[in-house]
């Protein structure tokens, strides 16, 4: 299997604390610089440049600066923070401690999501190892540096994985993303500098540091750095989560985990895009096709008009409200796909304004939730639903 | 968030009580903590059951048979989703996804997650609640 | 900040960095259209209604809250928007209540017009419409959730500008709609009345509590004389409300008014200028008792009563406050009293067949009338209260002429005005026409500003404050005051009225008087004022207001030749037993 190396799950780990105490043998700005030139690209889906964003909050004017880290995965289909977490839970602290000095930063807060109440004490067990062999609270290691984390828990809200609407619901009100700019890093929680960043993304940190980035970039394929975690689910014989270069095609991840008779892949959940058996070779990457953390795998047996339905149900259910494209155009979305169900609409031509209601949610939504909702609806239909109203062979 | 997460899990919802003297800890109205408490799916200010069963009802669970373990379950128990039984023992909703898509069907009961159901286990699972 | 350089539709303008994009359209005279966006409110960026195109951006750029970027290149009504624009306004018709022929705000609906403006005339998201559904229903303020567009600008306002936050989204996506806590409705909670909210709500979703359809049934009954008072600021509102252009217009107010069929039209400016002799007379008793006697438990600083919905503010959330107010009504409901007392005798009418109607720039009157204490007259004081919009379309529906019909007078005995009576119309009114009269009384000499005019609590300016020495000779009796300092204080807006209130709790302020009025800019600037509010309307509306007071002969309320009558006819003195009896209250602490 070309499967590459495996970083982050991988079964030679190096030993805890190696990463933090080298980052503290550089100066702040060469931990940003490292982490720059890894060109590592925020895991959690939207996929913007870490190095960028650690270098902004570490040069803006502020004090009690603070690392945040997203552990409120909730995209359909993804999983693989919550076994990152089971089984390596020390490396996320780790990677949030080394952005902590490397921002300037001393405060922490992991914001795990509701659906993982099971995951407090494997957290807590690892924050308090960390602490033992002082490798996190006040000055580590004997070098100045302190840095403590909190644990805190969401309640139940897709959206707050939008990191500003994590910083709201972190402060306590509803979580509602707020208009950018300004940006988190300049003002984020409590109007202080913030990072936020994924649970993957930190727990790659301690492997940058170690290897170097000029390595961890070479681990990519594709213009991509680094390796990454797939959660696969649904029609396949060994759903899990697997270990892959960044950029690696779709159809490898689906040989290793042995799925068959395939009529469909969501990539980068419901709000990522379902590609036909004819695009498995397009790559994992940012430019081609975007991963996320989750792809489901539907066989012919699967009804597309079902599976959009569910997922235009959960959007339905999950928008903030706020905004009006997010708020009234998923809930038109669901009203036509059910339509459709119903036989009531002919042809292809029909959609016309709802193909423009899907554009105007991407461009004009608040937030990347109405901003990528209507992907789903355009990609399935498009490429899955036939109509009565359908030339042959079109 | 944090003073409501602990009444939610303690008290199982966040009563009108409860609203008004949160928001009189953090010198702000009822009405914002009560906007607050209605914004997100795990708070609730009704009563609910002594259990909380939250059967996962997206795409992965779906597939797997989650339809049929929610029938099979409202069954038993008599009622419908986001109901709670009339002795007070069970509140059974569906959830966004929960993160177990790969062992789906799943469920979380109360902080314990339950995976790989089949209407059978989860009504075993669910009978074996005090 | 430096000047940059920008291009909107081709032509490249230089505007100071820092605005938003919406700013540098508007100074380009490029019209933007907005919903959620309101001058007075902090910017929300939800309803996506403001979308233009930037060259660059993946996605549309929300022009009320994006900055303007060097060399930013901005199209405002490209192809791309122009669809954007369109779908989000049929987005929101899509489930609106679009009966407009039945809504308060037909013809004056921010939405209405952005539809007409956009030619909107199908709707393929057409859906089922929400269910009307008035759910808040309260004395002064209703909400009908099937005309809300979730804009939160009444959100916004009941928060930042009043510090009541009482309304609030509730749920989320497809259930959200703003509501009260536990959905109680307005009546329920903490809610001022203030009706603010409804001056800045874009749609019909909030509006005043009718009593047009029980007004002209009294105008129409043979059996009944209905009295009318209009208050100060009305006069500088109703033009504005009928279309009109700001200004003064109380002659053609009055001669309106008198062909709706009312039989004795009346001034509020009267009882404002009965209001400053007694309040003055009670501060300066208790500066007396303060400073005189020495006695430690006077209230002060003594605080103005005047604001209906500061009244019901400090009941729920300064109880321990309420010693501090000054004991007399509000001039509404001291010409109330009057009306079934004083007025009936010297008409020579039966006071039960009396219908009496106040028009107020308020909704909080509304709530207020119902008081139940308000019967001193031994009937209802005020019958009903008609605010400036609901008047103006009492005049439209009788097809009045209000621009061109001749000026008439106000009727007499309760129905002459002083300049000291309206500028009660604006913040810092009260307290300057209380000066005017207490600074008399005390001293024997008028008060030492050019033309009687004390600048400094005039102004827009949230929390105003004077100091005014006391010269070292006072007229006889009041010699205890000589050479004190008079300290003062001016709040509008109920957040302006918190941030005054938390420092006399904390025993951090030593004014002696305090004028507060609930809402923004004052009277003038009423919740029952026309639809549209902004600084620079309120502005206006202040500049006629004062321009009143300097054209009027009389502008001290004790020169008011109608109060010097009432007092010697009828009530003899200030605070004497039959003012205790009809012009002085009570008030009631409530829970928040």
């Amino acid at each position: 299997m070309a499967a590459g190396k495996r970083l982050l799950l991988g079964d030679d780990q190096p030993s805890i604390g190696e990463a933090l105490i080298k980052a503290m043998d550089m100066s702040p700005a060469d931990v940003v610089f490292e982490v720059r030139e890894s060109d590592i690209r925020g895991r959690g889906g939207a996929g913007f440049p870490t190095g960028i964003k650690w270098n902004l909050a570490g040069a803006a004017s502020g004090d009690h600066k603070m690392v945040i880290c997203n552990a409120d995965e909730g995209e359909p289909g993804t999983f693989k923070d919550r076994v990152l977490i089971e089984k390596m839970a020390w490396k996320l602290l780790e990677g949030m401690t080394i952005a902590g000095y490397a921002i300037g930063s001393s405060h922490g807060i992991i914001y795990l999501r509701a659906e993982y109440p099971y995951l407090v004490p494997i957290l807590e067990k690892a924050r308090q190892d960390l602490i033992s062999q002082g490798l996190l609270g006040d000055d580590i290691q004997g070098r100045g540096f302190s840095f403590n984390i909190e644990i805190r828990s969401g309640a139940g809200a897709y959206v707050c994985g939008e990191e500003t609407s994590l910083i709201e619901s972190l402060e306590g009100k509803r979580g509602e993303p707020r208009n950018k700019p300004p940006f988190p890093v300049n003002s984020g929680y409590l109007a202080r500098p913030t990072v936020v960043n994924n649970v993957e993304t930190f727990a790659a940190v301690p492997h940058i540091l170690l290897g170097g980035a000029e390595w961890y970039q070479g681990l990519g394929r594709d213009d991509c750095s680094g390796t990454k975690l797939f959660s696969i689910s649904g029609d396949v014989e060994n759903p899990g989560v697997y270990e892959l270069p960044m950029g690696a095609a779709l159809r490898e991840l689906l040989e290793l985990s042995g799925a068959k008779d395939i009529a469909a892949v969501q990539v980068g959940g419901a709000s990522g895009s379902t590609v036909t058996p004819d695009e498995l070779d397009k790559p994992m990457s940012f430019s081609a096709l975007p991963p996320g953390g989750s792809v489901v795998v539907f066989n012919s047996s699967r009804d597309m008009l079902d599976v959009l339905e569910n997922f235009m149900e959960f959007f339905v259910h999950e928008s903030c409200g706020q905004c009006t494209p997010c708020r009234e155009g998923n809930r038109r979305l669901l009203d036509i796909i059910r339509s459709i169900r119903a036989g009531e609409i002919a042809s292809r031509d029909d959609l016309k304004p709802f193909f423009l209601l899907a554009d105007v949610m991407k461009a004009g939504s608040k937030c990347g939730l109405g901003q990528t909702s209507p992907n789903c609806f355009v990609d399935i239909i498009t490429k899955f639903i036939a109509f009565p109203g359908d030339k042959e062979g079109a | 968030m944090e003073i409501l997460t602990d009444v939610n899990r303690e008290l199982g919802c966040i009563p009108e009580e409860a609203i008004i003297a949160t928001a009189s800890a953090v010198g702000v109205s009822n009405a914002e903590i009560y906007s607050v408490v209605s914004f997100y799916s795990f708070f609730s200010i009704k009563p609910r059951g002594r259990h909380i069963v939250r059967l996962c009802s997206t795409i992965s669970c779906v597939m797997s048979g989650s339809a049929e373990v929610l029938e099979a379950v409202k069954g038993d128990l008599g009622i419908r989703e986001g109901e709670t039984t009339p002795d007070g023992r069970i509140t059974l909703e569906t959830t966004s996804c929960i993160g177990l898509c790969d062992q789906a069907p799943a469920m979380l009961v109360n902080d314990e997650p339950h995976t790989r159901l089949t209407p059978e286990t989860a009504r075993a699972i669910i009978a074996g609640l005090e | 900040m430096p000047n940059i350089s920008v291009t909107i539709n081709g032509i490249t303008t230089s505007v100071r960095e820092g605005v938003t994009v919406l700013e540098a359209c508007e100074l380009a005279g490029v019209e933007i259209p907005t919903l959620c966006y309101h001058p007075d409110l902090s910017l929300a960026g939800n309803c996506r209604m403001c979308l233009v195109e930037v060259e660059g951006w993946r996605t549309l750029a929300i022009a009320c809250v994006t900055p303007v970027t060097p060399n930013m290149v901005i199209h405002t009504h490209s192809k791309k928007v122009r669809k954007a624009r369109r779908t989000v306004l049929k987005l929101l018709l899509a489930n609106h209540n679009v009966n407009c022929p039945e809504c308060e705000r037909n013809r004056n609906c921010e939405l209405q017009e952005l539809s007409e403006k956009h030619n909107i005339t199908t709707n393929e998201y057409q859906t089922t419409p929400k269910p009307v559904s008035v759910e808040e229903v309260s004395p002064g303020v209703m909400r009908d959730n099937s005309r809300c567009i979730m804009c939160t600008r009444c959100v916004r306002t009941c928060e930042e500008l009043q510090s009541v936050a009482v309304i609030k989204p509730v749920g989320r996506s497809a259930e959200i709609k703003i509501s009260t806590f536990m959905d109680r409705g307005l009546d329920g909670v903490a809610c001022a009345q203030c009706g603010q909210c409804i001056n800045r709500c874009p749609t019909g979703a909030l509006f005043e509590t009718s009593e047009v359809r029980q007004i002209w049934e009294a105008l129409e009954d043979p059996e009944k004389f209905v009295v009318v008072q209009t208050a100060p600021a009305v006069r500088v509102g109703i033009a504005e409300a009928l279309g009109l252009p700001t200004g003064r217009s109380t002659g053609q107010m009055v001669a309106s008014i008198r062909g709706l069929g009312f039989d004795r039209v009346l001034d509020t400016d009267f009882s404002a200028d009965l209001t400053i002799i007694e309040e003055g007379h009670e501060l300066i008793g208790r500066l007396g008792q303060a400073l005189q006697a020495g006695d430690p438990n006077v209230h002060l600083p003594m605080i103005t009563s005047c604001s209906p919905g500061w009244i019901k503010f400090i009941e729920h959330k300064y109880p321990h406050l309420l010693s501090n107010l000054s004991t007399c009504k509000s001039p509404q409901q001291m010409f109330g009293a009057l009306v079934k007392t004083y007025l009936a005798e010297k008409e020579g009418i039966d006071p039960a067949n009396i219908i009496s109607v106040s028009i107020m720039p308020c909704t909080a009157k509304k709530y207020e009338k119902e008081r139940p204490e308000m019967n001193a007259s031994g009937y209802k004081d005020v019958d009903y209260v008609l605010t400036t919009r609901e008047l103006a379309s009492m005049i439209e529906e009788a097809g009045i002429d209000f621009e061109h019909i001749a000026e008439e007078k106000f009727d007499r005995w309760m129905g002459h005005s002083t300049g000291a009576g309206v500028i009660f119309g604006a913040t810092g009114g009260v307290m300057e026409a209380a000066l005017r009269t207490a600074y008399e009384v005390v001293t024997g000499h008028e008060i030492p500003f050019e033309g009687l005019n004390v600048t400094p609590v005039r102004g827009i300016e949230g929390i105003k404050e004077a100091a005014i020495t006391m010269p070292d000779r006072m007229a006889d009796g009041f010699e205890f005051l000589a050479g004190v300092t008079l300290k003062v204080a001016v709040a509008h807006g109920l957040s302006n009225a918190e941030r005054l209130m938390k420092k006399v709790s904390a025993g951090e302020a030593d004014y002696h008087f305090i004028e507060i009025m609930a809402c923004p800019g004052g009277c003038l600037g009423g919740g029952g004022q026309p639809i549209p509010t902004s600084p620079e309307i309120r502005r206006k509306r202040a500049e006629a207001i004062y321009a009143e007071d300097a054209a009027l002969h009389f502008r001290k309320s004790h020169a008011n030749p109608e109060i010097q009558l009432l007092y010697a006819e009828y009530l003899e003195k200030p605070l004497g037993h039959k003012s205790h009896e009809l012009l002085h209250t009570t008030y009631t602490p409530r829970k928040d």
